[in-house]
């Protein structure tokens, strides 16, 4: 690695610095409140340190719009979960769960900045191995753990098909580059013939972890049932982010059209991912477990920009590109999830999680002015989650579903796939309404049951929720810059725009 | 000044909004009594902000441009939009074949752009004046009620709702205000809610409103496909070309709309349905009586002089698409002509003081659609400037009946309270100056405006080629006006003259309101005496309006026929009838209900007339024959229909998703290693797919 990439790495190293400042100085002192202040200080850093470099080709790295977009995603995520998971000063084990949240939000950065299999690979599983600490560290109760093993083991077996297929790529480019890679499979110096449709597989089936795809979603209800609100907020966007801009580097620019198979994959999983999720989540009555089936359903959505992007071939002035609705939707979805969860932790106390949707009974008329204001709070997020207009989650679906509509397809029947996706996902939408709805139902039409909640002790994580609630809002009234935000960072865009830089990279 | 436009446009919305959201979070734990003051703060800065507007459009009106008709300069008007920012883009979406081989594409946009033109600006001034007096009447008038902060919240929402409504320069964007003035209507009118009357009105007026909304989301999306944008103004394209905006200077300037034949008619009938829903015309008006049921500060406000000029509003706004289609102006005036007489007629034996007050709002609204129907500038004009004198005096006369109401317990039959003046002195003087400004007395306000729609529709009579139709309206807009002062007269010497009466509810203790009450009254009765005379004498409210691009394109696309001499004729007339009104309410009223008057109500039910007025020409019952009982009958059937077949149907549909996902939950067992089978069975169910091709899974 050069000393162009070291220095292009800046932001990741300071959130890793951060990582270890508060694990080693964690053994000496536990009051969690304080490694929050160092934790959201080195996430500064890395943004200041982010804004200041200016971008720039240093192989094994790929420093593009995309990276960047994510990049930044990653350091704002991560300062909504260190907030969200904001606690009270006794707390042990604060400084292990901060640290191990600071080394995922690197590990994310670090995916984002790949340019490289290897690379790629080691920040997947940077964001993997401090999971299973925060896991099993965050509720150490026998469902907590089962919930960790659950999640290591079911890991390391999507890891190893991921590998698997990533090594049908440099056996067939000789390198592990992806830019390199794309280019030989481009100009035929290598070829992945009859494999190409395999490592496609296989690289869709181990990222499908990740992002919890059907069917590699098993661990996903089981393990954000079991661990905290804050493990499930990570858990809901961290593996997601990366695992798609994974999706995006692996299939969309390294495989480049080397093989039809991928839009096909790609619609086969949406169809089946976003049906099982909504179907699923229509029986939940433990919220973790019912915002688990709807991150999964939310992946089915994400997954319709990217068979949109691999169909390739819009009609004349479509308006969507499939990447860019996909990371627009991943945005939306994370604030409103993110949101969720830390509006469920201001609700709970140390050791008595809310975790039941009947906790939640008439919560709009409880006592505490803030309890009120997080009821409308959740209503906000669920409504946006729904897809109802004028919040951020209306122009969301917009996005994708119009996309998938604009696709005109290079083979036959193609367009009327992706017309009956368009259908399918919103039929979906209006199943997923019944128990997103049931919630806010919950909340305002239901007398409250057992005794009214303070949770007044917990108001970073209720500001948390208040960042997360205005934004929805506000990408909904004013959503077409952060559309174009998104629509900047795409492949296509980079295609558009700067093909002297990729030549560079070479 | 005109640097400051576009910070004026924001100020305008945003302080009211600001207001109420600042009574809704702290109304009840902090300020409680003290609800009304963030509200009343952000509508007199807003207030301030319209004024400064006016002035400021009015600087940066080209010199010399004056009567837009008499001169022959190409007058375009005056506009100027401020982008907020765009809510939505969707590319391509419009895409109509231009050619053989050509065809136009458009994006769909939602811009959100304020405009600042002399009808915008007239309109923003008048709504925030009269709200500002309205929510300093309310301090007084809603004291010690239980949602005191709740009230002051709407009305803060409902300003805000409507000068957005009249400041946008978008059809979807008029639509989603639109709504929004009409939810914070429906809110208050049942503000009482615990009131089964109060509550049953809101949801009749939400209800009616709603056939009218559909009318006007209909004409919406037909806009969208004969034009291919809903702006008003113009715009740049992505290719760089300017989209002409539906209302906008590029298509305005070409002399034609673009349009014509059926569509024009239709988006015409379409746009009418609508405002007919808002502004309570025939066959539609039968929420506004009951929504009377509101706070009276609400009825002065909303249902007087502020929303339900809305659809005076957006028709004077379409006016080039009015003048696209003779059938559409007839059926505008038509309508307008037919509810003024037909308002005027019910008010005649009307007992309830608000409902009176209602009839006549219906029947003067009538009459803006009157003037708006003779597709004349002179009518246009004549129809706005008849909305902006009719607030002041209406408004007027409502806040004072809420003065009546409150000194006489809440009681508004007007058979029940009597020679009122010396207990409330200051209400029956400004009482006294709105009754005379809507009769029509010569010099107040309601008599010019009256006059100018009267002569507008005398000269379309006069008009080689024009039908009959507009010489009937013309008889019968007169008509209408002896009527007004008839029935304005009846209310004002039963509730102020004649033997003193006063009803238990009273308490005995019937006093003159506090002064927040009384100071909004008086400031609006000087207006009403003097906005008519003033503007008359000026020109200045004319000249202005004119300057909107839509009114210039009137007075260039249909230049003012030179003065017929018809204007003092008719003036006189009005005049005479007036005052003929006004004597004749004398002489039947005045003291007391007279043997005369007795003699006039049984001459009346010999030939059924007076029954017919009371029963407001059976229309409500019309509606229960035509429109509920079959609704009921239908809605029976459907219950029927629902509870055994549909029903079950849905919930057999209903359940198909949670009975899959049933069959499939036993999947998630929780064991690892079945989860891990699971995994690589999927894994190997896609390699088998690619390697064996799709078509076994139906691609």
């Amino acid at each position: 690695m050069s000393s162009d990439a070291l220095w292009q790495l800046g932001p990741e190293t300071l959130v890793a610095l951060a990582a270890v400042v508060v694990y080693v100085a964690g053994a000496f002192a536990a009051p969690r409140a304080a490694w929050s202040w160092v934790g959201l200080a080195g996430l500064g850093a890395a943004a200041l340190c982010l804004a200041s470099t200016t971008p720039q080709a240093a192989e094994p790295l790929r420093i593009d719009a995309l990276a960047l977009w994510l990049r930044w995603f990653a350091l704002a995520s991560g300062a909504l979960l260190i907030l969200t998971s904001w606690r009270p000063a006794a707390d042990a084990d604060g400084a292990e769960l901060l640290g191990s949240l600071l080394l995922i939000i690197a590990g994310m950065m670090l995916v984002a900045a790949a340019g490289d299999l290897v690379l790629l690979f080691l920040g997947l599983e940077l964001i993997s191995i401090p999971t299973y600490i925060v896991l099993f560290v965050g509720r150490r109760t026998s469902e907590g753990r089962e919930a960790a093993v659950k999640y290591f083991y079911l890991s390391i077996l999507a890891s190893a098909i991921l590998l698997f297929g990533l090594s049908f790529l440099y056996g067939a480019a000789g390198t592990t580059s992806i830019e390199g890679i794309h280019q030989r499979l481009l100009d035929g110096g290598g070829s992945l013939g009859g494999f190409a449709g395999l490592a496609l597989v296989f690289i869709f089936a181990g990222l499908s972890y990740k992002i919890a795809a059907v069917p590699f979603h098993f661990y996903a209800p089981d393990v954000y049932q079991g661990t905290t609100n804050d493990g499930a907020a990570l858990l809901s966007v961290a593996p997601k982010a990366a695992g798609f801009l994974a999706l995006v580097r692996l299939v969309a620019v390294a495989a480049e059209g080397v093989s039809s198979d991928a839009w096909r994959i790609a619609l086969a999983l949406a169809v089946l991912t976003m049906t099982t999720g909504n179907l699923l989540a229509l029986w939940q009555d433990n919220l973790r477990r019912l915002l688990a089936y709807s991150s999964i359903a939310h992946a089915g959505y994400m997954l319709i920009g990217l068979a949109v992007y691999l169909g390739g071939n819009t009609l004349a002035g479509a308006a969507f590109d499939g990447v860019a609705a996909l990371l627009f939707y991943l945005l939306i979805y994370a604030l409103a999830t993110v949101g969720t969860f830390a509006a469920l932790n201001y609700l709970g106390e140390t050791g008595q999680p809310v975790d039941h949707v009947d906790q939640l009974a008439g919560l709009a008329w409880s006592e505490e002015p803030r309890s009120r204001a997080t009821a409308w709070l959740i209503a906000a997020f669920m409504f946006s989650l729904t897809g109802i207009p004028p919040l951020a989650g209306f122009w969301g679906k917009l996005a994708l579903f119009a996309g998938a509509l604009g696709v005109r397809g290079t083979e036959p029947a193609m367009r009327s796939w992706f017309v009956g996706l368009a259908v399918l996902g919103i039929v979906n939408a209006a199943i997923a309404a019944a128990y997103y709805l049931r919630v806010v139902g919950a909340m305002f039409f239901r007398m409250p049951m057992g005794k009214p909640r303070t949770g007044g002790s917990r108001s970073v994580p209720f500001a948390a929720a208040v960042i997360c609630a205005l934004l929805v809002v506000a990408i909904g009234l004013i959503p077409t810059p952060w559309y174009e935000a998104a629509d900047r960072a795409t492949p296509a865009a980079a295609a558009r725009e700067a093909p002297e830089m990729i030549a560079d990279a070479r | 000044m005109e640097s400051w436009i576009p910070l004026l446009l924001v100020l305008i919305p945003v302080l009211p909004l600001a207001g109420a959201a600042l009574t809704a979070v702290l109304g009840r734990p902090v300020l409680a009594g003290r609800s009304h003051l963030p509200v009343v703060v952000g509508i007199a800065g807003s207030f301030l902000a319209a004024a400064g507007l006016v002035l400021a459009i009015h600087g940066s009106l080209p010199a010399g441009a004056n009567l837009p008709g008499a001169g022959d300069s190409v007058n375009a008007g005056y506009e100027r939009t401020v982008d907020l920012w765009n809510w939505a883009v969707i590319g391509g979406a419009y895409h109509q074949p231009a050619g053989p081989d050509a065809f136009v594409m458009r994006d769909f946009r939602i811009d959100v752009t304020l405009r600042a033109d002399p009808l915008s600006a007239i309109m923003l001034a008048m709504v925030t004046f009269i709200s500002l007096l309205v929510a300093v009447y309310s301090v007084g008038y809603m004291r010690g009620d239980r949602g005191y902060w709740r009230f002051f919240a709407y009305i803060g929402l409902f300003v805000f709702s409507m000068t957005m409504l009249v400041s946008v320069s978008n059809f979807l964007l008029l639509y989603v205000f639109w709504e929004a003035v009409g939810l914070c209507s429906y809110l208050l009118i049942g503000f009482w809610y615990e009131r089964p009357a109060a509550a049953a009105a809101g949801k009749k007026a939400f209800l009616v409103n709603r056939i009218g909304d559909f009318g006007f989301a209909l004409g919406v999306f037909l806009i969208w496909t004969a034009f291919g944008t809903l702006n008003f103004h113009d715009t740049l394209g992505a290719d760089g070309r300017i989209v002409a905006g539906v209302l906008g200077e590029a298509r305005l300037e070409g002399g034609s709309i673009g349009i014509g034949g059926g569509t024009a008619t239709w988006i015409c009938l379409l746009l009418l349905l609508g405002a007919c829903g808002k502004s309570a015309q025939f066959p539609l008006h039968v929420w506004l009586p009951d929504a009377m049921e509101g706070p009276t500060p609400v009825s002065a406000l909303i249902h007087a002089a502020t929303m339900v000029t809305a659809g005076v509003y957006m028709l004077a706004r379409c006016a080039p698409l009015l003048l696209a289609t003779v059938d559409g102006q007839m059926a505008v005036a038509l309508i307008g002509g037919f509810t003024a007489l037909l308002g005027g007629l019910i008010a005649l034996t009307q007992t309830d003081l608000k409902r009176i007050l209602a009839y006549s709002t219906i029947s003067q609204l009538g009459y803006m659609f009157l003037g708006l129907g003779t597709g004349t500038v002179l009518g246009a004009t004549a129809g706005m400037f008849h909305l902006f004198t009719h607030a002041f005096f209406k408004a007027l006369l409502f806040l004072g009946a809420g003065s009546v109401m409150h000194a006489m317990g809440g009681v508004v039959d007007i058979r029940r309270f009597g020679g009122l003046r010396r207990i409330l002195p200051v209400t029956h003087a400004t009482f006294l100056v709105g009754c005379l400004a809507l009769s029509g007395f010569p010099l107040l306000s309601g008599f010019f405006s009256k006059d100018l729609i009267l002569v507008a529709v005398h000269e379309r009579a006069a008009e080689s080629g024009s039908t009959g139709l507009y010489q009937w309206l013309y008889w019968s807009a007169a008509l209408t006006a002896l009527l007004t002062a008839f029935y304005t007269f009846r209310a004002f010497f039963s509730t102020f003259y004649g033997q003193k009466q006063i009803p238990h509810e009273a308490g005995g203790q019937a006093h003159e309101a506090p002064r927040s009450m009384l100071v909004p009254l008086v400031v609006l009765a000087v207006c009403a005496a003097l906005v008519g005379g003033y503007f008359e004498v000026t020109h200045g409210f004319a000249d202005y309006l004119q300057q909107t691009p839509s009114i210039a394109y009137l007075a260039r696309q249909a230049p003012q026929p030179a003065a017929t001499g018809g204007h003092r004729e008719v003036m006189l007339t009005s005049a005479v009838i007036a005052l003929a009104g006004i004597g004749l309410a004398a002489a039947l009223y005045w003291p007391r209900r007279s043997a005369a008057a007795d003699a006039a109500r049984r001459a009346g039910q010999a030939v059924g007339f007076y029954q017919l007025s009371l029963r407001k020409f059976f229309i409500d019952e019309v509606y229960q024959v035509l429109l509920v009982w079959p609704g009921l009958a239908v809605a029976r059937a459907s219950d029927w229909i629902d509870q055994r077949i549909i029903d079950r149907l849905v919930n057999f549909v209903g359940r198909v998703p949670p009975a899959v996902g049933a069959a499939i939950r036993p999947v998630q067992n929780g064991l690892i290693p079945f989860y891990a089978v699971g995994m690589v069975f999927g894994l190997l169910v896609l390699l088998a797919a690619v390697l064996m091709g799709w078509g076994w899974l139906g691609t």
